[in-house]
């Protein structure tokens, strides 16, 4: 869509000019690589910053560790197992959290997407809920659910049933009337109607919902951590700053991260394996 | 024009550049002295209590001092307890500490936080290990694998591990969490957390929690608190840090008379914390002067010593501390001197024995 393309597909069917036919491969791959390079550009200029602060001592070395003490913490804690385990409780309640939390939230989005009824009666009440941050639930959350497990995973599940069900019902709403008009002239049934028209349409809003939710559910966990834990990354991160090891924050902050973006190239790639109808549709 | 500008900014450089220092040399006295307290009042207030230096807020004794000299007192006060309070330092945001914990204390110093330890700002009492009233058991090893509070990175976390060590147990072998005061007592209000280490007096009161097992008068469990000054303030500004040494002492003989325990007991428990806490917490103690000491005596010195052995034994520190040039003295003693109170206080030896002790009131 956009004029500069570097998609790799339009360079091979475009009649550039190739100076040497015989390299003609190199194109793509030099443009992947000027992307990779882009993109870690910033990062890298970062981490150039936060080299020079350090050694200029802009910063108190209490407040803002060394990258190379990061690294050696992240290596040490890797080695001794201690951040895996961390991360594996992490998961542990990421996954139930988003597991109820996204089972509820397409329940929700598509009882009020597909039936005037139920939205009616429950999309007044779900709007407003959905104003409250998960933080203000929090303290009501702590009365009923205690300050263990259970927390966790239901503030992690009410951070993500929003988005999930915000962008289930969106999506069903944005599908043209004439293509339901279409499955009746054919005859479809009710779910007919759910399965060949109702969920290829809503996909892309269902995806993006569930990579909000995935990202609000890391950052639900952290703060949950945060509270009373003995175990996790979040914890990780309390526990470091407790004891000024603020390489350790960090540590916690690029698993995170790491983990973040492995998880939404895991769900990008998914979305375009079951989306490929609509490239062969076009 | 653009030159006048640039010849404007550079004869207005060097100005710039000095007027800061010269603010600060001027009559060599700051502008306003920053002393922070580890710890806050329920819900966050600037209030506290249970300690000398408490008082000397309370009492606006710093303030007065140097009220003539236009100097400004500014308190602070952390619910994030003594780590916050380092974190504050390293900041540059806090010159004096009025009773800093052994763990945050020594975390800090391992940090490369610079600090001279001018007097101790008390010593002693009890320590209860309290279990929600709704809890059957009677003694810590039937609490094994349970969850237990504590404010990690604060003395009370060390605390707990001496109190566990006392019963032939180790940190391993609970689920030990990190809560702040506040919650914790919120925890043990509904049972959330199997037990704690605090004082059990108002809770039981409230029947919301009960005590299984107390420490009397141990010298090895409790660990005296620490007053320090930034070593850069205290180079910059020698004659203020005497100041307020002096002036601590003062409001440190206030607090260990007798006829002053009652009203120490009202201007702590503005804090939040209950009033009950306070009075029963002090009743046993006959002589407020063991525990209102300000010593630097070879208890204060050894218990330091042990409390740095022990960030080592749990892996609480990466960089060794050492308690050489650590201890400045000078101040605390020219006090005792000018104020004749050498030997008001009782010293204690390295065990907490009384060696020499108090001058007998009249």
């Amino acid at each position: 869509m956009s004029v500069v393309s570097t998609d790799p597909l339009i360079f091979r069917q475009s009649t550039v000019e190739v100076p040497w036919p015989a390299v003609r491969w190199l194109w793509p791959v030099a443009g992947h690589l000027s992307r990779v390079g882009a993109a870690l550009l910033l990062p890298a200029a970062l981490l150039a910053l936060w080299q020079l602060a350090v050694a200029q001592r802009w910063l108190p070395e209490q407040i803002l560790p060394a990258p190379a003490l990061v690294w050696q913490s992240l290596v040490e804690l890797w080695q001794s197992g201690e951040l895996q385990s961390h991360l594996q409780i992490s998961a542990t309640r990421v996954g139930w959290g988003l597991l109820a939390g996204t089972a509820s939230g397409l329940l929700l989005g598509f009882g009020m997407g597909l039936s005037r009824t139920v939205h009616a009666y429950v999309f007044p009440s779900f709007d407003v809920a959905s104003q409250f941050p998960v933080l203000g639930w929090i303290p009501i959350l702590i009365i009923f659910a205690g300050i263990d497990e259970a927390l966790k995973i239901a503030a992690i599940s009410i951070a993500v049933v929003v988005p999930v069900a915000v962008n289930a019902q969106k999506g069903i709403a944005n599908i043209p009337r004439a293509w339901f008009e279409v499955a009746r002239v054919y005859g479809f049934t009710r779910l007919q109607i759910v399965r060949r028209v109702v969920l290829p349409a809503a996909a892309p809003s269902l995806f993006n919902g569930v990579r909000q939710a995935v990202m609000q559910a890391w950052l639900t966990l952290v703060f949950v951590e945060l509270l009373a834990s003995s175990e996790g990354i979040g914890y990780l991160m309390v526990w470091g700053r407790q004891l000024a090891q603020l390489d350790l924050v960090v540590v916690g902050m690029l698993v995170i991260g790491v983990v973040g973006v492995a998880l939404d190239v895991a769900l990008r790639s998914l979305e375009s394996r079951l989306q490929r109808w609509r490239i062969s549709a076009f | 024009m653009k030159r006048r500008t640039f010849a404007a900014v550079l004869g207005a450089a060097p100005l710039l550049a000095l007027n800061p220092l010269r603010a600060f040399s001027a009559d060599d006295k700051p502008a306003v002295i920053r002393i922070s307290f580890p710890n806050a009042g329920t819900g966050g207030r600037p209030l506290g209590g249970g300690s000398f230096p408490h008082n000397a807020h309370h009492l606006r004794a710093i303030d007065e001092e140097f009220k003539a000299d236009g100097i400004r007192v500014e308190w602070k006060f952390f619910p994030g307890a003594g780590p916050a309070l380092n974190e504050s330092f390293a900041n540059g945001l806090t010159d004096f500490a009025f009773g800093h914990g052994d763990l945050p204390l020594i975390v800090g110093r391992s940090t490369g936080l610079k600090h001279k330890v001018l007097m101790s700002s008390g010593r002693g009492g009890d320590n209860y290990f309290v279990v929600p009233s709704s809890s059957s058991a009677k003694s810590l090893p039937e609490l094994k694998g349970k969850r237990i509070a504590t404010f990690k990175g604060t003395a009370g976390q060390l605390t707990l591990y001496r109190f566990l060590e006392k019963f032939g147990l180790s940190e391993k072998d609970f689920r030990i969490i990190s809560l702040d005061n506040d919650s914790t007592l919120a925890a043990l209000s509904t049972g959330d957390i199997d037990g704690t280490v605090r004082a059990p007096f108002d809770v039981e009161a409230r029947g919301v929690a009960r005590r299984i097992h107390e420490i009397l008068d141990d010298p090895y469990i409790s660990r005296p608190g620490t007053v320090w000054v930034g070593e850069e303030f205290e180079k910059k500004y020698p004659h203020i840090v005497q100041r307020v040494v002096t002036r601590l002492v003062k409001v440190a003989q206030w607090s260990a008379q007798e006829t002053n325990r009652e009203k120490q007991y009202q201007l702590w428990a503005t804090s939040g914390t209950p009033y009950v806490d306070y009075k029963k917490g002090w009743e046993r103690t006959k002589d407020l002067r063991d525990r209102m000491n300000p010593l630097l005596d070879e208890y204060y010195t050894a218990s330091i010593q042990k409390s740095i052995e022990e960030t080592r034994k749990y892996k609480l520190i990466r960089r060794d501390v050492s308690i050489d040039g650590w201890i400045e003295p000078k101040y605390l003693n020219n006090a005792l001197k000018e104020l004749k109170l050498e030997d008001y206080w009782p010293q204690q030896d390295a065990a907490g024995k009384v060696k020499v002790p108090a001058r007998k009131l009249a």
